[in-house]
């Protein structure tokens, strides 16, 4: 195997005198995706959030494509190719689809020196993004806050589909979409995948981390409980791994 | 409903200060005899030029979501320091500069210059201490007018420099170049908020400054340039004030920031933040001028402006919600 995308070394992060991650560490190959997996407050939000330059870990180390990686904010991440997609949508509802889709990249034309935004360009773009992708919005000129939740987070998947970069972060995605939009959505996590993207995508939806999944990997209390391949696993295991009954199939526990 | 009349009830909602000026000009011109003349026209533009550039400040702090109360004591201060420096009575220094016409951009640059220091310290203490704005900006509201009552000691400048008069006399197409100024701050930023990365990055800012932390952009860097941008604009105001007064008193422009909160929600921006545009505000500024205007024409006593003003602002907060009413059928 050839170097991972990103290694996480005993990552830990402590909020006050609460230890919300206490020692995570796992892989993530190039154009592999893995399901992260666990109850409510273990710590997956959390992780996400270090990856993606949202909190600095307490302590512990990352390698991104091999070397020390740590993000100060989101620009930071975003510039070495993390994308995030988070569980509260991240769109400006004042604004319309065109500029939410190029938020922080516009394009611009140059002229006497100053930046012009170039919106015939950006539309086109968006137009054609989202028409790859099926979604469909009436015009791309209203504002989002008059679109339905569904149709949002359409527009922050194509949006990472759009940009890729080399790691994806994807929590809980789906939350808003209806079925065959989820179907869709699982789509392009496979598609991003064959691109050699990493993808990792936080679920709560057993079916959906074993139907995307390459690698399941459970967080419980703040320590990875279960790092398994999905053809190595049911979802009965994943579930006893949750939940702390047996360590089924598991991987290194904290 | 088809996309035309769609569109055309857009545009209305988009552009309905513009409408409700013209139609306030419109009535006033019918009832007010004298009222319908060129030079009440030249008249209500060249008096709003002071607060214009003033709520162009106003407006884009608080389309990123937050608030600059300072603006009028910023104002006063940049009118005061250039009164000191180029008035030859009174307090005023009457410092000369040869050649003469080298006062002009010195004294600009000082009126910008000390509003964006303000402006500059404002935006740190917000954005960096991330402390509330309007409390903030309170405190330089009181603070500033402080430092302007006390480096005159109450007293006022008068006779400023021709060189820089010049701008208040002579007149372009019937109006002052004062106005002119004015009316080129609007255009100008006007386009920066429409077509630059910067103007969008601070009205999806107002929007949900979260996102556009995520999405990468320079929050904390756009939010302190609003700042000082806002501050200098408020510098450029009070350089035109003391052109206006050909002086500087120390009490010089009280009242200008509610005339400037009333232009800006009158104009579409909402407190809220993330929504409003410039060429909306400045349709405020028009409107509060010209109703001004024909209060002075009927010769009511001039009280009744301020009542007036106020019901204009519950007015315009009422149409605004009707506004979003009407956009949430349309979607």
């Amino acid at each position: 195997m050839t170097t991972p995308l990103l290694v996480l070394e005993d990552i830990r992060k402590n909020f006050g005198a609460i230890e919300a991650l206490k020692g995570i560490s796992f892989t993530i190959g190039k154009g592999e995706v893995v399901a992260l997996l666990g109850d409510n407050g273990a710590g997956k939000s959390t992780l996400v959030k270090i990856i993606s330059g949202g909190l600095e870990p307490t302590s512990g180390r990352m390698l991104f494509e091999g070397e020390e990686f740590l993000a100060r904010s989101p620009a930071e991440a975003k510039a070495a190719g993390i994308e995030t997609v988070y569980q509260d949508l991240s769109l400006c509802t004042n604004v319309d689809v065109v500029a939410n889709f190029f938020m922080g990249r516009e394009i611009t034309r140059k002229r006497l020196g100053i930046p012009i935004l170039d919106e015939r360009a950006m539309e086109r773009e968006t137009a054609k993004a989202l028409s790859n992708a099926g979604t469909r919005i009436p015009s791309l000129r209203t504002n989002v806050e008059h679109l339905s939740g569904g149709q949002r987070q359409a527009i922050e998947l194509n949006r990472f589909v759009h940009w890729g970069g080399k790691l994806v972060l994807l929590d809980e995605p789906f939350a808003a979409l209806g079925v065959e939009q989820t179907r869709r959505g699982l789509d392009m996590i496979r598609q991003v995948a064959a691109q050699g993207i990493g993808v990792v995508i936080i679920t709560h939806i057993m079916q959906q981390a074993f139907q995307v999944a390459d690698r399941i990997v459970v967080i419980r209390q703040g320590v990875v409980a279960g790092d398994v391949a999905r053809s190595k696993t049911s979802p009965d295991a994943v579930v006893s791994m949750i939940t702390g009954e047996a360590l089924a199939g598991a991987g290194p526990a904290g | 409903m088809n996309p035309r009349t769609r569109r055309i009830l857009e545009l209305i909602l988009d552009n309905l200060v513009w409408f409700m000026l013209l139609f306030v000009l419109a009535i006033f011109s019918i009832f007010i005899p004298n009222y319908f003349q060129l030079g009440i026209f030249a008249n209500i533009i060249e008096a709003s030029s002071v607060l214009g550039v003033m709520s162009i400040g106003l407006a884009l702090v608080i389309i990123t979501g937050h608030m600059d109360l300072s603006v009028e004591s910023v104002t006063a201060l940049g009118a005061m320091a250039v009164g000191i420096l180029f008035c030859s009575a009174g307090i005023g220094l009457g410092i000369q500069l040869h050649p003469e016409w080298l006062m002009v951009p010195v004294s600009l640059l000082v009126a910008i210059s000390v509003g964006a220091l303000i402006g500059a310290l404002n935006g740190v203490l917000v954005v960096k201490l991330n402390m509330s704005a309007f409390i903030i900006t309170l405190a330089s509201y009181i603070w500033v007018r402080g430092l302007v009552v006390a480096v005159s000691g109450g007293r006022s400048a008068q006779d400023l420099a021709p060189a820089i008069r010049w701008f208040g006399i002579q007149r372009l197409f019937g109006l002052p170049l004062t106005a002119w100024i004015a009316i080129s701050c609007f255009v100008i930023f006007s386009l920066i908020m429409a077509k630059t990365p910067f103007g969008r990055h601070l009205v999806m800012i107002g929007g949900n400054q979260q996102a556009t932390y995520r999405a990468g952009i320079r929050v904390t860097r756009n939010l302190i340039i609003a700042f000082v941008l806002a501050g200098a604009i408020a510098g450029l105001a009070g350089w035109l004030l003391t052109i206006r007064t050909s002086g500087a008193t120390a009490n010089l422009g009280v009242g200008l920031l509610f005339n400037a909160f009333a232009a800006v929600v009158i104009g579409g921006v909402s407190l809220k933040g993330g929504v409003g545009s410039l060429p909306g505000v400045y349709a405020g500024v028009l409107l509060l001028s010209s109703i001004n205007t024909a209060i002075n024409l009927m010769g009511l006593p001039a009280n009744f402006t301020q009542v007036i003003h106020g019901l204009l602002v519950l007015a315009a907060v009422l149409l605004d919600t009707l506004k979003q009413t009407i956009r949430q059928r349309l979607a």
